[in-house]
């Protein structure tokens, strides 16, 4: 359960509430213009876009009631915005993001072996993580290096062997 | 009868080496996969699936049901220990759990969450024997227009109990929903938002998804905050006391009960059902006033209530294909990767297979009491692993995990598309859980609201008068008038003047001493 602290402002609220109309209204648009293949003569009832477009509707009804409800909370001035709140993005996320999308769309898939792949970005995220961090200003460079080496060799060739030999998966 | 004689059979064909090592193997992984906060048993499920994919069925299904029952356990330990549920289930277990851990008593703690675990987890079992074959019947009468309500209903109830804002739940229930309609429909082949994708002409598949949903998502939410491995207090023997288990009979057959109940709603995951029995067992107790600062009944009602819903959970994943939770989710998926077709039919087709699921879990329970009393000390070693190390191997698990079901490179950037969405949806105070139900549902719903459409030639009433889902819409709507706060204001205020008048009368009928 997410404490109120966490809870985002009326401000961000109120423009996911218009994200969610923007959605939905996409999906309602997309769903009417689809293909309602009268010329196989199927029941219109069956119309791939119905479902879909009753859930767009719904979305952008939430969405509305969403935007309205953050939309009054900020102009009464009841809001929590005195409440400080912790940002939802950092350079830690981004640096997370940066290395995990390196590794997923860049390495793997690309022709590297597995392991090779796996231990490169093990060894980067291990190290950065720890030396910038959670160490900063420790001058243990090298404890760190050897450390993210170590985890890095042993986790890639543990993955590679439990799942390739033991269960017989095949891996990217 | 009949019932009993494949339940022995079920019991005899999991009694043998093989059998036993996965499962207590599996536990052990579920356990741990519940000790470290982040990781949840959703996770581990969709994890575990993917690493068991070329496993015979029925071994593929014991591992994955041994790792749920493992992990919903195992999140007691640092509720306990370090105030940080394990997993979302044990956030009622803090409350005491810590409390006596602070007075020295962490051990004792220990011992009464497995107590009350073991307990809940086989009273679950017990309904889940009884409960499956009988609802499975029953569902054999249900119809289009039923199921249509049952996949709203899920994904409302789900929305509503999830998170402190039910319009949030609500909007993840009804995009997951929209989510699973992406690809070819299941009545016509014909593409649905798939903008000339080949790779989205079958949807998109959901173990990546949910992958991404909850463990990417969970590896960047860790690695948000720094946080140091945590420090443990020493503590007492785990061995539980006869007496604190015989003294709170009532409490702990209250809390399986509830746990069960709230199990088979659909949607309504372990968390729901572990605060729900210690509110009940709160309101009844002699020493309520002892709840939150140390009392063992609260601790019990908790931990029984969380692990009595997950074989809830399962009864209606079983019979109906319609999960009772998140890792119940995964479960209903993994079964219908390895060829299980839950459902009405399910009784019909593969009556053994309900049996051996019984029997999973019993192997399953007995596998978390070995663990809860002999292997504690050992387990909590993983608990000093740095989140920066494990975190980045839950990573690649997660790339790997992603590939291993179709070999496709799509499906690892399915996983990455729904951890970043998932990541960022959590930090705007969205929950995964009613996402993941929607996803499941999508299918039913679609198929089921166009079919009861030709049925009834286009007329809604069916929709609305056949008795069950007459009841399920009036339960529908009276869920969305609750959350409008006049409403919710007038009902709190009529029932503050309906129990201010009992009390009067109550008074006038006593008679005067």
């Amino acid at each position: 359960m997410q404490s109120l602290d966490n809870q985002p402002s009326p401000r961000v609220e109120f423009f996911s509430g218009l994200g969610w109309i923007t959605l939905g209204s996409a999906i309602v648009y997309g769903s009417w213009t689809m293909d309602r293949l009268e010329n196989l003569n199927i029941n219109p009832y069956t119309a791939p876009g119905l479902v879909p477009g009753v859930l767009g509707a719904v979305i952008a009804l939430c969405g509305s009631i969403m935007a309205v409800r953050a939309a009054r909370v900020g102009t009464s001035g009841s809001d929590r915005t005195a409440v400080t709140r912790a940002p939802i993005f950092n350079w830690r996320v981004a640096l997370s993001i940066a290395l995990c999308l390196g590794f997923a769309l860049g390495l793997v898939g690309r022709g590297a072996p597995f392991w090779a792949a796996a231990a490169i970005f093990l060894f980067l995220h291990v190290f950065l993580f720890s030396e910038f961090g959670e160490r900063r200003g420790q001058r243990r460079l090298w404890r760190g290096i050897l450390v993210a080496l170590a985890v890095s060799a042993g986790a890639s060739f543990a993955i590679t062997m439990i799942f390739q030999e033991f269960f017989l998966v095949r891996l990217p | 009868m009949e019932g009993l004689v494949a339940l022995a059979r079920s019991l005899v064909t999991f009694l043998h080496f093989w059998p036993i090592a996965l499962t207590l193997g599996s536990t052990l992984v579920g356990i741990m996969i519940g000790c470290m906060p982040g990781l949840s048993a959703t996770l581990g499920i969709a994890l575990l699936t993917t690493l068991t994919i070329k496993m015979p069925p029925n071994d593929a299904i014991l591992i994955l049901i041994s790792a749920y029952i493992g992990a919903i356990y195992g999140g007691s330990r640092t509720a306990i220990l370090l105030n940080i549920p394990g997993t979302a289930a044990n956030a009622a277990a803090c409350l005491d759990g810590y409390a006596l851990a602070r007075q020295g008593q962490a051990g004792r703690a220990m011992g009464i969450a497995t107590t009350g675990s073991v307990t809940g987890s086989l009273f679950g079992v017990v309904c889940l024997a009884l409960f499956t074959p009988l609802l499975g019947e029953v569902a054999l009468a249900f119809g289009a227009f039923e199921f249509f309500w049952l996949a709203v209903f899920g994904v409302m109830m789900s929305g509503q109990v999830t998170g402190e804002d039910a319009l949030k739940g609500w909007i993840m229930g009804f995009v997951g929903l929209f989510v699973a309609l992406v690809g070819q429909d299941g009545i016509h082949a014909h593409n649905r938002f798939t903008f000339d994708i080949n790779d989205l002409a079958g949807g998109f598949s959901l173990i990546p998804m949910l992958v991404g949903a909850f463990g990417f998502a969970e590896v960047l939410t860790a690695m948000k905050d720094k946080m140091a491995p945590p420090a443990l207090r020493a503590f007492d023997s785990v061995l539980p006391r006869f007496g604190d288990v015989l003294r709170y009979w009532k409490t702990v057959l209250r809390s399986g009960v509830i746990g069960v109940y709230v199990g088979i709603l659909p949607g309504v995951g372990e968390d729901m059902a572990a605060w729900a029995s210690y509110a009940a067992a709160r309101r009844a107790s002699k020493e309520s006033e002892q709840f939150g600062k140390g009392s063992v009944e609260g601790l019990m009602a908790a931990e029984t209530g969380d692990n009595a819903s997950i074989p809830g959970a399962i009864i209606p994943a079983l019979a109906l294909a319609i999960p009772g939770s998140a890792p119940a989710a995964v479960l209903l998926a993994a079964m219908i990767i390895h060829g299980v077709r839950p459902g009405p039919l399910l009784m019909v087709e593969q009556p053994q297979f309900v049996y051996d699921v019984v029997a999973m879990c019993t192997l399953a329970t007995l596998g978390m009491l070995f663990f809860g009393l002999f292997l504690i000390r050992p387990m909590l070693l993983v608990l000093r692993i740095p989140r920066t190390i494990i975190m980045p191997i839950i990573f690649v698990l997660c790339v790997v995990g992603s590939y291993a079901i179709a070999q496709r490179l799509f499906d690892v950037w399915t996983m990455i598309g729904f951890g970043v969405a998932g990541f960022f949806l959590r930090q705007l105070g969205y929950h995964m859980a009613p996402l993941v139900l929607g996803m499941v549902l999508g299918d039913i719903l679609d198929k089921s609201l166009r079919r009861g459409l030709v049925l009834s030639d286009g007329s809604l009433e069916p929709f609305f008068t056949r008795p069950i889902c007459l009841v399920l819409w009036l339960v529908i709507a009276a869920s969305i008038l609750w959350q409008i706060p006049p409403i919710k204001e007038a009902a709190g205020r009529a029932a503050g003047a309906l129990a201010r008048l009992t009390g009067v009368r109550d008074r006038e009928a006593r008679p005067r001493g």
